[in-house]
């Protein structure tokens, strides 16, 4: 219970006891005056009575006829006249009815009225005593009125009480409120720095604190994400050239060599400048240089008309341009415009043509292809270019279909129709705590017991026939709407692919099942967002971020490689998780990897290394400090 | 033997007289109180006063009423304007003896309490308002009923001598009331504004 609802309910019970007990007070006042006064009324009657009775002489009809008068024009409940031997000498009694007056009011209030007497005297001698009691009608109805009006003011003044009680506890309590929030977002991991400082003192101190310590962590992942900006730049970035370079190259190839890549095949186009070492002594160094930026700069100019092209220095003399999605023939007409302005440049520094030259080979890589076998085949593609003075190109020799494209597409279809994929759980383990930490959802497509297919031979093949988007929605629907019967543990991660995020429908129709379903989802769920759709930042993935803010589902970031000229979004979005390959850490740099963790610590984000497959490779990881790991090497912990 | 039931009998004799002695009429804590307001007369005066119950307790209801009346009929008649710078006030027993002064209500006051303390039972005594023929004015008298259906027994400041009430042609009855009857609404109620004043002035002991 929050600290204003406890004082808000403590203060108005104070505050209800103190009106009920002027309430109370007030009417055992009313009713103890009310008692009073029919007592006084008897006593002034009985008294007055027996003055004029005096006058009678004894005479029991004139004291009866008087007595008579008094009580007709009066309330009186009985008017009794008793003789010194106690003997009654004449009586008048009513049984009044109370009328309008609820019974339970009657027996609440309950009106004794006192009997007042007076002795009554004939010249020197006693008649007897004279006893009056007033009617209780009267005062029955007189306090029943002053009841309802006092409850009416109670209620009145209970309700002004609290509404103001309310209102001063809010602008007392007020700061506290932005010290509340500014608390809950240190929690989410989001920067706050209060403004305005409470005058309270208990107050101010607190938020004085807190904005200290929210500085300390924001100049923390300040200093790490400028720290990492800067390595980056040293480590992707060709000094000369302001090119990527071969690590970059690395590190980016498992994005569009993998299974579910959005390009199932590409080209790589490998340029080399022969004789550099010549040429470079006839320009000298300052030249040189200049001659290769305006070379870097013709590759830029020719592809950049071509989508997700990664131009790369790779060392001294060789330069990559990988076009996913793009053929051979393109690649062709891209080189020979290339090699066309590379020879004018050439003429124009006038250098020797047959020594000073460009050596071009085209590889046509598929997305099964190995990192190895892409280098090997584009350096062998060189090698027969330079070998043969013209562009050569080479073809990957793996093949991505064992069935033909109809026959896929048949299966993948009657699989979205039949709903026949299943999701096959992969462990993240935490090896520090020794514990799984979530499963990552895999799926598979199964036609029936003898027939089924992996991830890995079914994505491809969707992909080429234009279907991964129904495999997603399909999917997806699996598993918002029967995730009981599939799914038993606690916490789950389901990858979303750049493509299907994309898709004009995709936000609408996950919003839909989120709303719908959300609430029932037996486990804690993460999104896996592809760090190329995040990192940018963009409107889209802000509203994805707030949609699974508004159904607390986590997010989590994959094929994390740091290429982002700005880590805020890792602040910005709070990712549970990023996930890289095992490689691209090992290959980091420690302040590369210092800096990183200085991000993801300040903001409390996990590193996960993916594609871990033995204790070597991990226990090397885990000296770089990394403890999660994901990978075939899972199935060998123990936990 | 002999020596002890001796021991026992002069022991008796010492301590019988003493639990039968009566409580003063003033207490000595209020007598000392009396003599610092007023002075040393007063003593006296209340000395006297007790000396002359002391006398009558063992007298029968006549008796008291005679010795009463004279005592108290020996004060000196002062209207309450003068004496209390009131039109009317009903003074305590003690203030009325302690100032020596006193109206006919202080008489009656004064005489009331004594009889009562005396053993006079309170039913039979009558605070009476009557009309003074010879003064042609207002005026109060103690008046005792032997039975309630006997001539009372008129004791009055103006005339000294106790009469029965059909010996007082100058005085015409007009009300009375019997103390024992409005004490009957108890405590927390009001009976009679000036009898309801005066019980509180006497539990307050008012001097």
């Amino acid at each position: 219970m929050t600290l204003f609802k406890q004082i808000a309910i403590m203060l108005s019970i104070f505050l209800l006891i103190i009106l009920a007990t002027v309430l109370t007070l007030n009417f055992q006042s009313a009713n103890k005056s009310v008692q009073d006064r029919l007592y006084e009324d008897a006593k002034n009657t009985a008294t007055s009575l027996s003055l004029s009775l005096g006058n009678a002489n004894g005479d029991i009809s004139i004291m009866s006829t008087m007595i008579n008068a008094n009580f007709d024009s009066g309330y009186y409940r009985n008017i009794i006249l008793i003789d010194v031997d106690k003997k009654v000498l004449y009586k008048r009694e009513t049984e009044t009815e109370v009328l309008n007056i609820p019974k339970w009011f009657l027996n609440f209030v309950n009106i004794k009225a006192p009997i007042a007497n007076a002795n009554v005297s004939a010249g020197w001698s006693q008649v007897g005593i004279l006893n009056v009691q007033s009617d209780t009608t009267y005062a029955y109805k007189q306090l029943y009125s002053i009841f309802k009006s006092l409850l009416i003011s109670f209620a009145i003044i209970s309700s002004l009480g609290l509404i103001i009680l309310n209102l001063l506890i809010h602008t007392i309590l007020r700061p506290l409120k932005e010290v509340q929030k500014q608390a809950a977002a240190v929690i989410k991991n989001e920067f706050i720095i209060q403004k305005n400082i409470p005058y309270t003192k208990e107050f101010k101190d607190v938020v004085l604190g807190m904005n200290n310590m929210v500085s300390k962590v924001k100049a923390m992942f300040d200093k790490g994400n400028e720290e990492l900006k800067a390595h980056k730049e040293l480590e992707y970035i060709d000094q000369v050239t302001k090119l990527k370079n071969r690590k970059y190259f690395i590190d980016k190839l498992p994005s569009y060599l993998k299974i579910d890549a959005s390009s199932k095949s590409g080209v790589n186009i490998i340029l080399s400048i022969n004789e550099m070492g010549e040429t470079n002594k006839k320009l000298g160094h300052s030249k040189m240089n200049t001659f290769l930026v305006n070379i870097a700069n013709i590759f830029t100019q020719n592809t950049k008309n071509t989508q997700d092209a990664v131009i790369s220095r790779m060392n001294g003399t060789d330069f990559f341009i990988l076009l996913p999605g793009y053929s051979s023939d393109i690649a062709l007409e891209i080189t020979k415009s290339i090699k066309t302005s590379c020879i004018d440049i050439i003429e124009s520094l006038n250098l020797d043509e047959e020594k000073t030259s460009i050596s071009i080979g085209i590889y046509e890589y598929i997305c099964t292809d190995t990192i190895p076998q892409l280098l090997s085949r584009s350096d062998n593609a060189l090698a027969q270019a330079k070998f043969s003075h013209s562009t050569y190109i080479e073809k990957s020799s793996n093949s991505l279909e064992v069935m033909g494209k109809e026959a896929w597409k048949s299966i993948i279809n009657l699989a979205i129709e039949k709903n026949k994929f299943y999701f096959v759980p992969w462990s993240v383990i935490d090896t520090k705590n020794k514990k799984l930490d979530h499963h990552v959802l895999s799926i598979n497509l199964t036609i029936d017991k003898n027939t089924s297919y992996s991830y890995a031979q079914f994505m491809a093949p969707a992909i080429e026939a234009g279907l991964s988007y129904k495999i997603y929605k399909n999917i997806l629907n699996l598993l918002f709407k029967t995730p009981q019967i599939v799914l038993k543990a606690k916490k789950y991660a389901l990858r979303l692919p750049l493509e299907y995020l994309e898709a004009t429908n995709s936000y609408n129709e996950i919003s839909s099942l989120l709303q719908t379903n959300a609430a029932t989802l037996p486990f804690k769920l993460i999104i896996e967002l592809p760090d190329k759709l995040v990192n940018n930042n963009s409107a889209l993935i802000m509203q994805y971020k707030k949609l699974f803010d508004m159904y607390n589902i986590d997010i989590g970031i994959f094929e994390f490689i740091g290429e982002s000229d700005d880590y805020q979004y890792l602040q910005n979005i709070k990712p549970v998780y990023i996930k890289g390959e095992g490689n691209y850490f090992l290959t980091q740099n420690t302040q590369s990897l210092s800096a990183l963790r200085l991000i993801t610590d300040s903001v409390d984000i996990s590193i996960i290394a993916v594609g871990v497959v033995d204790i070597k490779i991990l226990k090397e990881l885990q000296k770089k400090g990394i403890e999660l790991f994901q990978g075939k090497v899972t199935e060998d912990l123990e936990i | 033997m002999l020596k002890s039931k001796v021991f026992i009998l002069l022991l008796s004799l010492f301590f019988v007289p003493l639990a039968l002695a009566k409580e003063p009429y003033v207490e000595k804590p209020l007598l000392d109180k009396i003599v610092t307001k007023y002075n040393v007369f007063a003593k006296k005066r209340f000395f006297y006063l007790q000396k002359s119950l002391t006398l009558a307790n063992e007298k029968n209801d006549l008796e008291k009423l005679e010795i009463v009346n004279n005592f108290f009929n020996e004060v000196k008649y002062l209207t309450d304007i003068i004496n209390y710078k009131k039109s009317d006030y009903w003074a305590t027993p003690w203030e009325f003896l302690g100032k020596d002064r006193g109206d006919c209500e202080d008489y009656v006051i004064s005489k009331y309490f004594a009889l009562k303390y005396l053993g006079v039972e309170p039913k039979k005594l009558f605070f009476t308002y009557v009309k003074s023929t010879k003064f042609k004015a207002p005026h109060m008298v103690l008046t005792y009923f032997e039975t309630p259906k006997s001539e009372p027994l008129i004791l009055d400041n103006y005339n000294r001598k106790i009469f029965p009430a059909s010996k007082r042609k100058d005085l015409t009855p007009i009300y009375h009331f019997n103390g024992d009857v409005l004490n009957q609404i108890g405590k927390a109620k009001k009976s009679h504004k000036k009898w309801d004043q005066l019980k509180l002035n006497m539990k307050r002991k008012k001097i």
